[in-house]
């Protein structure tokens, strides 16, 4: 259970190798929700737990249901599958063939010496050093947003309505 | 360094790779990009749970946000493109032949 995030950070490799690829883009935005899901578990097991939620609400819920309708706008009759073209599935089979001698080689080197080397090659195992009480440290963090962080929300507001307004002169047209 | 930061690491390259080799639609690169913003999400936080850098929790939220622009303006350049063409292939992109 201790190398659970390595793991999950294999299989994040794998869905990222999955649309990296390049099929069709819906099965490419197939292959960015796995990952998403994925990487909030690896996020997860380093207690962010709100991080986590919100790669689950903010970008796989708004982000890729927008590129989802807008793929299924611009798409085609025939969408080509990971199977259906050489160059796919050569690129894909390159990339998990890579990640394997990867982990293979890594795996050898932890489980050749444990003893000595588990702080060098180990993964990690999160050590709490204070007394948090009864309140996760890490929603503290991201609500002091509002409060040390005012001036990033006042940037990060204004560039959004900058950019919606961008968008509306690309999408004018004419 | 820990092992996760490998496969972090490779993820972000691999998608890297894949928005700058595009085969025939431009949605793949847009997608590609995401993937991209998605590995830099993860490591950086990561790396500032596991340091217990408790204020610097709200940066992955505020890279999202920049994330969510991009991915923005560059769906409304697919969405003028699809306008002309009805496809986004990339080889219709072809009004500079120099």
């Amino acid at each position: 259970m201790t190398y659970i995030v390595f793991i999950l950070s294999t299989m994040f490799v794998v869905g990222f190798l999955g649309f990296s690829s390049k099929p069709s883009p819906i099965y490419g935005g197939v292959g960015l929700i796995i990952s998403g899901g994925v990487g909030c578990g690896i996020v997860m097991n380093f207690d962010g737990s709100f991080l986590g939620l919100m790669v689950f609400l903010i970008y796989l819920g708004g982000m890729m249901v927008v590129f989802g309708y807008t793929t299924a706008m611009a798409t085609e009759l025939y969408p080509e599958v990971w199977i259906s073209n050489k160059a796919v599935l050569g690129g894909l089979m390159v990339g998990l063939v890579m990640e394997l001698v990867l982990v293979f080689y890594v795996l050898g080197e932890v489980y050749g010496d444990v003893v000595t080397e588990f702080s060098d090659l180990g993964d990690w195992v999160v050590y709490d050093m204070e007394d948090y009480g009864f309140v996760n440290s890490e929603a503290v963090g991201v609500s002091s947003l509002y409060s040390y962080g005012a001036w990033l929300i006042v940037v990060t507001g204004w560039s959004l309505f900058v950019g919606v307004v961008v968008i509306m002169e690309i999408t004018r047209g004419g | 360094m820990a092992l996760i930061y490998m496969n972090m690491t490779l993820a972000f390259t691999v998608s890297l790779l894949g928005l700058l080799m595009y085969r025939s639609h431009l949605m793949s690169s847009l997608l590609c990009l995401e993937g991209m913003m998605l590995s830099l999400f993860v490591t950086m936080a990561i790396t500032i749970l596991n340091s217990h850098l408790i204020l610097a929790s709200m940066i992955p939220i505020i890279m999202l946000v920049f994330a969510a622009c991009e991915a923005a303006l560059g769906l409304s350049l697919l969405v003028m493109v699809s306008n002309t063409y009805g496809v986004d292939h990339v080889q219709n992109l072809n009004l500079l032949q120099c």
